[in-house]
C-alpha cells in the first residue's frame, strides 16, 4: 500500500510544511523564522477537556462505540464546524471508563484520511481494464442486472455474498433479508467466519446456543483467569484494567508464544502448539480425580459425565505433560488452582478459534466450566472475547450459520414464527444454512458461485492461502467490492466498487463481547458520493423490487432497528427490552442481563448442557525437514485487521510500518540470520519475501511469529487452507514453513 | 504564583477535591488511584514523573494522547515508548519504557541553550522550553542525554514536554497520565535536595545512568532478578544522524579561514589583498552558519547567553574574529595610503589569530557533549586545529594567482602594492596531512575498541555498507591534496582538501550516536522512513 498523503492534523512535520498553501511572502518569511506556525501551534481551552492544542478543541462532542475491535469501548468524538478534530473515551461508559488503546485515540482521524472510496467505479473494459468512475444509477443497474443474469443462468445460489463484522446491527438484519429474501441466495456469510465462528459453534454444540454468558466485570472479580490463546494487551488492551485489579486473583496465561499478556501473567502456560486440548482435558482429569468439581452442578445441569469421565482418563497428567512440554507439576498447580477457586473465569481468542479443532476446543473449555459450576455465576464464565467490533450483531442478525434471534434453519417452529413476523410464506425461508465463508471460495473455483459481493472487508490481505482466492475471483464473472476505502488490495479484482460510509457517518449499534448494545453515532458526513451501506442495501432491494415486501417503509436504520427488536422479542438476545435512546443515555444495555445461564438452564431439549469428548488431535500441517518450523499469526496493538483504516492514520503506521517475523536465537542462529535481515517466508503454497527479521526469546525454538495486517507482507500467501469441519474456521495459527534470507531484487 | 491545585490543598483536607483527574477529563475516579499528588508542593520539592514498569502493557496510548494533546505532528513525539527484552524462551521478558521529559535537576539542555529559552520552572520544577525565544539550533537536541528535545522543521524550532503544565495549573492531569489504561504514569512530588543525594531509582536498563544530568523520573521496575536480563531492541537499527550540511561547510570554511590567517602569519604576508581574500572567506563561512538555524532571522540572539553557552561563545569569537579581521584589512588598505599604519596590521592579525583560536576550540567544545560520546573525545578539537592547518595550504596556493592579479591591476592604478607572494610550505602541508589522517585513525580505533555502546555504535556506522568507503576516500583525498600541491596544481589541491575535510566533517555529524532511551524494534525503520 503506498503511503497516503493525508489532513494536517494526521501528517508528518515535512508534509505538514508542504501542504499549507503559503504566498511568496509568508514564505520567506516562515523561512527566515519570523514565522513560527504559531496558529498551528496555538493552545486553548476546550470547554469539557480542559487546555490543549487549539486544533482539537471541538464545539460538538458526540458520543458513540469505537469501531474498532468488540471490546466496544465508549467514545466521545468531537467536532469543530462539522469536522472531526478529537476522539475521547467516554468516562461515563462502563466498558472503559474514559480509557481508549492507540486505535481509539487517533480513529477520528481515520475518517478525513486519504483513501477513501468517493465514486462508484467500474472495470467498464473488463477485467485487465482500469476502475473507472461511474454514476450511482449505473451501478446499481450494472450490479442487479448482471447478478441477475447470473443467476438466471447458473441459479440463485451462484451468488456468493461476503460480509463482515463492521456494520451496524440494523444494517446486517438488513443484508440478511436482502441477500435471503431479495437475493435468494442462501450463500451469505461474513468474514466473522474467519474470526470467531468456532466460539458460535463451540457454545452451540455445549449449550445448544451461540451466546457468551459472561462478562467483562467477571474478569474483575474472579479469582482465577485462564486465558487460552488470547493476547488481549495487544488486541483488546482496554479488557487490562479489569485484570490484577483484585487482590489475590490469579492471572494464567496459556499461550505458545510469550505475549504481552503473557508477561502480565502469575502464570504462563508455554504450551507446544495447539496442545491446549490436552492440557484443558488434563486439567478436567486432576478436577475429577481430587474430586474438585461441583457434583450438585453435574447432576442437575449437566450431561453425558460417564463418557467423560472415562474419556478424560486417559489425560493423565504425565500424558499431558509429554503432549503440551508443561511439567506434571505446573499441571497439577493449574488444576488446582481452577478447581479450589470460588470462581474462576475461561477467556479465549484467536489461538483457540483459529483451528481446524475450534469449535471442539471451545466444547473442551466449556467442559471445565460446566463440571466446576464455573458458569452463570458471578466471577464465572467461560468466554469469547470477540474480534470485531460489531461480530456480535453479526451473530445475533445475520441470516447466516443461523435465522435471525439465534433461531435455527432446521426448526420448523423457528422458521414459522420467523415466517409470521415477516409476513412471508414460510417456504421462502432456507431449511438450512448456505455455503459458508471459505466455501464460497471453493464454489467459485468450482464455478458453482459466479458472482461475489464483498462488503467491508478485504480478504486478500485476511483469507488464507491466497492463490486460491485469486483463483476464486479469477473464475468468478462477476466481483462486487462495497468498501469504505479506495483502493484496497481486494478491490485489484473487483468488477464494480461501491463507495460506502464507514464508522462515524452512520448511525445504528453495535454488540460487543459481553453482549452490551452500544449506541453509535454519526458525527460526519460520508466523503464524496459514498452511501450508507443501510442505503446501499435499501437502493438494491428498491432495484430487485423487493423494497416494500422487505422493507415496507423504511427510510432509516431506526425502521431495521424497530423490526429487529420485534424478531428478537423473547429470544435469546432479546433487544425489544431498550431503546436507542435508553443504550445511549446508559452507556449500552447487556441483553440477557449480566449473565446467562444464571438458572443453570440451558436451551438445548432438555434443558441440560452436554459434556463432549475432544481429542487432541496433531495439526494438520506437522514441520518436516524441508519445512522445519512452525508459523503462528497474529496482531499488533498498533493495527487494526487489513490496515485499511489504522495505515492511514500516520503516527500508528510509522509506530509498526512494517510485518516481521519472530525467530527464536536457536533458530537464527541454526539458519546464519542476523537481527533486521531481510527473509523469505516460504510454505508449500507459496512465499512472502522481505519480511524484517526479529530475532526474540518470546517464540519457542521451531517457531516463528508474522503479524498478518500487511498486505506488503502477506503472511496468508503462506497460511493453511485447513478449516474446522464445523464452524468452517481457517486455521491460521499452525503451518509448516521455511525461512531463509530474501535474495536481493 | 501557587498552583491552584496547592491553594486548593492548603485551603481543605479533601484528597477528593485537589485529586486532578475529573470525571470530565476522560478517566473516572474508580480507575484512579492517586495519579497525582494529593498534597501540595512543599519548599525545595519538584513535580516529577513515576513510571511504573510492572503495570505498562505497551499500548502506546500515551505517545498518541501526547500528540493530540500538542498538536504535534506524526513524526515528532514527545513522550516515546521503548521496548526492552531479556532473557530465554520461555523465561523471557519484554517490557516497556514511556517517557516524556525527566525535568532534571541539572538539565544539560538548559545549561547549552545559547538563547535562553530553557527555563526551570520555580514552582513545579518543569523544564519548559519557550519557542518564541527558541532559534531553532538544535544544540539542546545533542546536549539533552535522553533525547528529548527535538526539532520540528515546520517551525524552525526544537519542542519538548512540558509535563502539561497548564493543565496541571487547571487542576487536571497530563494528557499521557489521562491516557493510560493502565495507571503505570503518575505525577509526584520529590525533595531535591534528597534526589541529588539518592536519585538511584531513576535507573533503568535502557536509560541512560541518570547522574548525568539527575533526572527527577521514578521508574519502577520489575523484580530485580529479571531486570539483569534486559536490554535495549533498537540497537541493530540505528539510524545515521542528521548531516547537518551547513554545520559541514560552515565549521570547515571557519577552520579554512582561520588556518589560512596563521599561515599568512607565518609567512608574514599581511597585505591588504591577502587579508581582503580571507575577509572574503570568513564573511562567505559566517553567513553559510546562519543557514543551519532554524530561524535565521534571530541568528543575533545567540550571542546573549555568552557566560554560560559554548554555542554562545562560538558565535562571540567568530564575531570578534570577523571584527578584528575588517580593521586589520582596513587598516591594511589604509596603509597604502599612510605607510605608517603598516606596522599596526601584524599586531592586530595576531590578535585576530588568537580569537580565531579562540573561536575554533569554542567551536570544538560544543561537540564535547555528554550525550554524544563519539564526539565528546580529545579528537574533536585536534581535528578542528588540525583541519584548519590541513586547508591552509592547499588555500594560500589557490590565492597566490588572484593576489598578484589584483596587486597588478592595483599598481595599474597607481596604488604601492606589494607583489604578493603567497606559498605554502610543502612539508608543512604533508605533516598537517599526515597528523590529520593519523588523528582520524586513532578516533577511529578507539571508537572500535570502546566498551561504551554509543561509541562503539558509532564505530559501527564508520565501517557499515553507507559509510565505509566515504571514511577511506576522505583520507585518499588528504593524501592527493598534498601530492596535488607539490606538483604543482594548486586547485586540484584545493579541491582535494576540500573534499577530505568536508566529508570527515560530513561522517562526524551522521556516524554520532547520541545517548537515548531504548526504543522500539521498529523505531529504526521509522527513522529511515522518516528522513
Amino acid at each position: 500500500m503506498k503511503k497516503r498523503a493525508t489532513q494536517y492534523a494526521n501528517a508528518a512535520s515535512e508534509d505538514r510544511a508542504r501542504m499549507q498553501p503559503l504566498t511568496f511572502l509568508q514564505r520567506v518569511q516562515r523561512w527566515l523564522g519570523f514565522d513560527i506556525a504559531r496558529t498551528q501551534y496555538r493552545y486553548g481551552k476546550d470547554a469539557r477537556f480542559g487546555y490543549i492544542s487549539e486544533s482539537r478543541i471541538a464545539d460538538t462532542w458526540t458520543k458513540t462505540t469505537c469501531g474498532y475491535c468488540s471490546v466496544g469501548c465508549g467514545m466521545l468524538v468531537g467536532t469543530r464546524n462539522g469536522r472531526p478534530v478529537a476522539a475521547r473515551g467516554n468516562p461515563d461508559h462502563p466498558v472503559n471508563l474514559g480509557k481508549l488503546c492507540p486505535k481509539g485515540l487517533s480513529e477520528h482521524l481515520m475518517i478525513e484520511a486519504a483513501g477513501r472510496a468517493t465514486t462508484p467505479m467500474l472495470r467498464r473494459g473488463g477485467r485487465g481494464a482500469p476502475l473507472e468512475p461511474i454514476s450511482w444509477d449505473e451501478a446499481l443497474e450494472v450490479m442487479v442486472s448482471r447478478i441477475g443474469s447470473i443467476q438466471e443462468r447458473f441459479g440463485n445460489d451462484s451468488l456468493g455474498v461476503i460480509s463482515t463484522g463492521q456494520l451496524v446491527t440494523e444494517e446486517f438484519y438488513t443484508l440478511g433479508k436482502l441477500v435471503q429474501l431479495g437475493f435468494r441466495s442462501r450463500n451469505y456469510d461474513g468474514n466473522t467466519t474467519l474470526c470467531m465462528a468456532s466460539a458460535v459453534s463451540g457454545y452451540k454444540l455445549s449449550f445448544g446456543s451461540d451466546g457468551p454468558p459472561g462478562s467483562y466485570a467477571d474478569m474483575e472479580t474472579a479469582d482465577v483467569v485462564l486465558l487460552i490463546g488470547a493476547n488481549i494487551a495487544d488486541n483488546h488492551p482496554i479488557l487490562c484494567n479489569r485484570l490484577r485489579k483484585k487482590p489475590g486473583q490469579v492471572l494464567v496465561v496459556v499461550d505458545p508464544r510469550v505475549t504481552k499478556t503473557a508477561m502480565m501473567a502469575d502464570l504462563h502456560l508455554p504450551v507446544k502448539p495447539r496442545s491446549d486440548i490436552a492440557l484443558i482435558n488434563g486439567i478436567a482429569h486432576i478436577l475429577l480425580r481430587d474430586g474438585l468439581v461441583d457434583r450438585e452442578y453435574i447432576r442437575e445441569h449437566v450431561e453425558g459425565l460417564e463418557e467423560f469421565v472415562s474419556f478424560v482418563a486417559d489425560y493423565t497428567p504425565e500424558a499431558v505433560s509429554a503432549t503440551t512440554g508443561l511439567t506434571v507439576e505446573t499441571v497439577e498447580k493449574v488444576a488446582r488452582l481452577y478447581g479450589e477457586a470460588k470462581s474462576a473465569f475461561i477467556g479465549w481468542t484467536m489461538g483457540v478459534n483459529h483451528s481446524t479443532q475450534g469449535a471442539h476446543t471451545v466444547a473442551a473449555i466449556n467442559n471445565l466450566a460446566m463440571i466446576t459450576g464455573n458458569i452463570g455465576r458471578t466471577g464465572s464464565a467461560p468466554f469469547s472475547i470477540t474480534g470485531q467490533c460489531n461480530a456480535m450483531g453479526s451473530r445475533e442478525t445475520s441470516f447466516t450459520s443461523a435465522l435471525p434471534g439465534y433461531r435455527k434453519f432446521d426448526n420448523a417452529e423457528d422458521r414459522k414464527a420467523l415466517a409470521d413476523l415477516w409476513k412471508i410464506d414460510e417456504e421462502e425461508l432456507p431449511t438450512a444454512r448456505g455455503l459458508a465463508y471459505p466455501d464460497i471460495i471453493e464454489a467459485a473455483v468450482k464455478k458453482q458461485v459466479k458472482a461475489i459481493w464483498i462488503i467491508a472487508t478485504n480478504p486478500v490481505v485476511s483469507f488464507p492461502n491466497l492463490n486460491l482466492l485469486k483463483q476464486a475471483f479469477e473464475t468468478t464473472e462477476f466481483v462486487v467490492v462495497q468498501d469504505g476505502f479506495y483502493p484496497t488490495p481486494t478491490m485489484d479484482y473487483a468488477d464494480l466498487v461501491l463507495p460506502a460510509a464507514i464508522w462515524g457517518e452512520k448511525e445504528g449499534t453495535y454488540t460487543n463481547s459481553e453482549r452490551r448494545i452500544s449506541k453509535v453515532n454519526a458525527f460526519a458526513t460520508p466523503p464524496g458520493e459514498a452511501r450508507s451501506d443501510f442505503d446501499i442495501f435499501l437502493a438494491l432491494a428498491e432495484r430487485l423490487g423487493v423494497k416494500d415486501r422487505l422493507f415496507p417503509g423504511w427510510s432509516s436504520t431506526l425502521d431495521a432497528w424497530l423490526e429487529w427488536q420485534k424478531v428478537s422479542a423473547g429470544r435469546m438476545c432479546d433487544y425489544s427490552q431498550f431503546s436507542w435512546q435508553q443504550i445511549e443515555d446508559e452507556g449500552g444495555k447487556q441483553w440477557g442481563g449480566e449473565r446467562l445461564y444464571g438458572d443453570g438452564q440451558f436451551p438445548r431439549e432438555n434443558g441440560r448442557a452436554l459434556l463432549h469428548c475432544v481429542p487432541c488431535l496433531p495439526f494438520v500441517e506437522q514441520p518436516n525437514t524441508e519445512f522445519d518450523l512452525i508459523l503462528n499469526t497474529g496482531r499488533t496493538v498498533e493495527h487494526w485487521h487489513t490496515r485499511t483504516k489504522t495505515g492511514a492514520v500516520a503516527m500508528l503506521d510509522a509506530m509498526s510500518p512494517n510485518a516481521w517475523l519472530e525467530m527464536n536465537p536457536a533458530d537464527a542462529d541454526r539458519l546464519s540470520l542476523r537481527q533486521h535481515d531481510r527473509v523469505t517466508v516460504r510454505s508449500r503454497r507459496a512465499y512472502v519475501r522481505d519480511v524484517e527479521l526479529r530475532i526474540t526469546g518470546i517464540v519457542a525454538p521451531g517457531q516463528v511469529f508474522m503479524p498478518f495486517h500487511f498486505a506488503e507482507q502477506n503472511s496468508n500467501l503462506v497460511t493453511l487452507g485447513a478449516f474446522d469441519p464445523i464452524s468452517r474456521e481457517p486455521n491460521f495459527k499452525q503451518c509448516a514453513v521455511r525461512v531463509e534470507r530474501s535474495a536481493l531484487k | 504564583m501557587a498552583l491552584p491545585l496547592q491553594e486548593r490543598a492548603m485551603e481543605t483536607d479533601s484528597a477528593e477535591l485537589v485529586r486532578l483527574t475529573l470525571v470530565e477529563g476522560g478517566a473516572a475516579p474508580s480507575l484512579v488511584n492517586a495519579l497525582i499528588p494529593s498534597r501540595p508542593l512543599e519548599a525545595g520539592e519538584q513535580y516529577r514523573f513515576h513510571f511504573d514498569m510492572t503495570k505498562c502493557i505497551g499500548c502506546r496510548s500515551c505517545e498518541i494522547a501526547c500528540n493530540e494533546q500538542n498538536g504535534n505532528p506524526a513524526d515528532i513525539k514527545w513522550r516515546r515508548v521503548g521496548e526492552l527484552e531479556g532473557g530465554i524462551y520461555p523465561n523471557v521478558m519484554r517490557t516497556y519504557l514511556s517517557m516524556g521529559c525527566n525535568h532534571c535537576l541539572t538539565a544539560d539542555c538548559l545549561r547549552g541553550c545559547p538563547v535562553d529559552a530553557y527555563s526551570k520552572d520555580p514552582i513545579t520544577g518543569i523544564v519548559l522550553h519557550s519557542a518564541e525565544a527558541c532559534i531553532g539550533c538544535q544544540y539542546c537536541v545533542w546536549n539533552c542525554p535522553y533525547s528529548v528535545p527535538q526539532f520540528n522543521p515546520e517551525r524552525g524550532v526544537v519542542g519538548k514536554c512540558d509535563m502539561c503544565r497548564e493543565r496541571l495549573l487547571d487542576n487536571r492531569e497530563p494528557a499521557c497520565v489521562n491516557a493510560c489504561p493502565e495507571n503505570a504514569i503518575q505525577i509526584e512530588s520529590v525533595n531535591k535536595n534528597e534526589w541529588t543525594a539518592e536519585h538511584s531509582l531513576a535507573d533503568s536498563p535502557g536509560m541512560p545512568p541518570s547522574g548525568q544530568t539527575v533526572s527527577t523520573t521514578r521508574i519502577t521496575l520489575p523484580e530485580k532478578s529479571s531486570v539483569t536480563w534486559l536490554d535495549r531492541v533498537d540497537t541493530g537499527s540505528i539510524a545515521l544522524e542528521h548531516a547537518h550540511p551547513s554545520l559541514v561547510v560552515m565549521t570547515s570554511a571557519m577552520q579554512a579561514a582561520f588556518g589560512l590567517l596563521c599561515g599568512l602569519l607565518l609567512d608574514r604576508e599581511l597585505s591588504a589583498v591577502s587579508l581582503t581574500l580571507l575577509l572574503f572567506v570568513t564573511v562567505i563561512a559566517i553567513n553559510i552558519s546562519i543557514f543551519h538555524l532554524g530561524r535565521p532571522a534571530y541568528a543575533w540572539r545567540a550571542l546573549k547567553m555568552w557566560k554560560r553557552s559554548w554555542l554562545s561563545r562560538e558565535v562571540l569569537c567568530f564575531t570578534l574574529f570577523l571584527v578584528t579581521l575588517t580593521v586589520s584589512t582596513g587598516v591594511a588598505w589604509a596603509s597604502l595610503l599612510r605607510p605608517a599604519l603598516e606596522s599596526a596590521v601584524t599586531p592586530l592579525a595576531l590578535v585576530a589569530a588568537m580569537i580565531g583560536l579562540a573561536g575554533t576550540l569554542a567551536s570544538a567544545r560544543i561537540y564535547l557533549v555528554k550525550a554524544r560520546p563519539a564526539w565528546n573525545m580529545m579528537h574533536t578539537p585536534l581535528d578542528f586545529v588540525l583541519s584548519a592547518f590541513l586547508m591552509a595550504g592547499p588555500v594560500m596556493a589557490v590565492m597566490q594567482a588572484p593576489a598578484v592579479w589584483l596587486a597588478t591591476r592595483l599598481q595599474a592604478v597607481g596604488l604601492a602594492v606589494a607583489l604578493p607572494h603567497v606559498a605554502p610550505h610543502p612539508r608543512a602541508v604533508a605533516l598537517a596531512a599526515i597528523l590529520w589522517i593519523a588523528n582520524q585513525i586513532t578516533r577511529i580505533a578507539r571508537l572500535r575498541g570502546s566498551a561504551n555502546f554509543e561509541r562503539h555504535a558509532s564505530y559501527n556506522h564508520l565501517r557499515g555498507e553507507q559509510l565505509w568507503w566515504k571514511v577511506a576516500l576522505s583520507w585518499i583525498c588528504a593524501i592527493q591534496a598534498v601530492l596535488f600541491l607539490l606538483a604543482p596544481m594548486p586547485w586540484l589541491s584545493l579541491a582535494a582538501v576540500s573534499a577530505a575535510v568536508l566529508l570527515n566533517r560530513y561522517l562526524f555529524f551522521v556516524s554520532v550516536v547520541p545517548l537515548s532511551m531504548g526504543l522500539t524494534f521498529s523505531s529504526g525503520s521509522h527513522g529511515r522512513a522518516a528522513s
